[in-house]
């Protein structure tokens, strides 16, 4: 259990960070292989932009409206 | 020698060396500077064996598209990490890195574990350890981005050898140049700009990450290469915005507070009279 927390901190330490990444991987790898979903492929490269840019101000809000501050 | 790769893995090794630096320093002083250069000359063998070997490793065995989605999911995570710090320090929700604070802090502690005999040039086992654990520390990112930043940086097996080299090339040249520069003026290089550089870092980790990911999932960005620069402008311009929010935040949050402790305050004094 402490060496998975020791990698989770070394490389990222933020959960909201780590969610936020790991959504967008698995939808651009359903809209890649998914037949159906085909269609949405022009659409990756903004999806990707846009799900990186939430994780970063999901995660800066989380910090700024905590209570903890 | 490929630049982009070479900058960004000399950017993000000046910072983290400048951090090993000031514990090198505190155990050179405290200790002695046997010790502390045995145990960081150590660690950098130790980082430059994790280079070479897990480098050659990914080089020859795992395809390029694989390597791709991976790293790239690996450094946007890194990417983010550094940008979202970077950010809240500028923003002024962090402590700013304090380098002669550590230095101090670390001085104390170990001042307070034993007596030292710092003109002593006898090895000292403890000395050497907290050298060696912090350089190596400091350094695994380091590693992390001149294996990761070199290897998806080339699109041939032969380049990506050459993507190593460079992000090795530009991480040695940081750690040649903190080294000089601290045994010039022997006190924690506490004017380096680190907050800049973690922010500077963290956008070009944010932006490759972002290409490559896209990239590894067969995305075609308009404009070819050319389109990094575009997720440059795009990072930097939200990276602005939220700072500007943040402050902002900031400020409300502690007129907020003054308001509530003026009020507490009053109806104390209220009390106190009635």
């Amino acid at each position: 259990m402490k060496v998975i927390k020791a990698i989770y901190n070394f490389i990222v330490g933020d959960m909201v960070i780590l969610i936020g990444v790991v959504l967008a991987v698995i939808i651009l790898a359903l809209i890649n292989n998914v037949a159906v979903l085909a269609p949405l492929k022009g659409i990756s490269g903004p999806f990707l932009v846009i799900a990186v840019l939430g994780s970063l101000v999901t995660t800066l809000s989380r910090e700024a409206f905590s209570s903890r501050r | 020698m490929q630049w982009v790769v070479a900058t960004a893995a000399f950017l993000a090794s000046a910072v983290e060396f400048v951090e090993a630096f000031t514990i090198v320093l505190v155990v050179g002083v405290t200790v002695n500077w046997r010790s502390a250069l045995l145990g960081a000359l150590a660690a950098a063998a130790t980082l430059a064996l994790l280079v070479a070997t897990l480098g050659t490793a990914l080089v020859q065995w795992v395809p390029l598209d694989v390597l791709r989605t991976v790293i790239g999911t690996l450094l946007l995570l890194f990417g983010l990490k550094w940008l979202k710090n970077a950010i809240m320090r500028y923003a002024g929700l962090k402590a700013r890195h304090d380098e002669q604070a550590i230095y101090e802090e670390t001085r104390a502690e170990l001042r307070a574990r034993r007596a030292i005999d710092a003109s002593s040039s006898r090895f000292d086992l403890f000395g050497f350890l907290l050298s060696y654990k912090s350089v190596l520390l400091e350094g695994l990112e380091v590693a992390f981005i001149v294996i990761t930043f070199g290897l998806s940086a080339a699109s041939s097996t032969v380049s990506r050898s050459s993507g190593i080299a460079s992000a090795a090339l530009g991480a040695l040249a940081a750690g040649l140049l903190v080294i000089l520069v601290g045994a010039i003026v022997r006190v924690p290089l506490a004017k380096v700009p680190e907050n800049t550089l973690k922010f500077i870092v963290g956008i070009m980790l944010t932006t490759f990450g972002t290409f490559w990911l896209g990239e590894g999932f067969g995305v075609e960005w308009p404009l070819s290469d050319a389109f990094l620069l575009i997720l440059i402008a795009i990072y930097l311009g939200a990276s602005f915005l939220l700072t500007v929010w943040l402050k902002r935040v900031k400020m409300q949050q502690r007129e907020q507070a003054i308001e509530k402790q003026s009020v507490q305050a009053t109806e104390y004094s209220k009390e106190v009279s009635q």
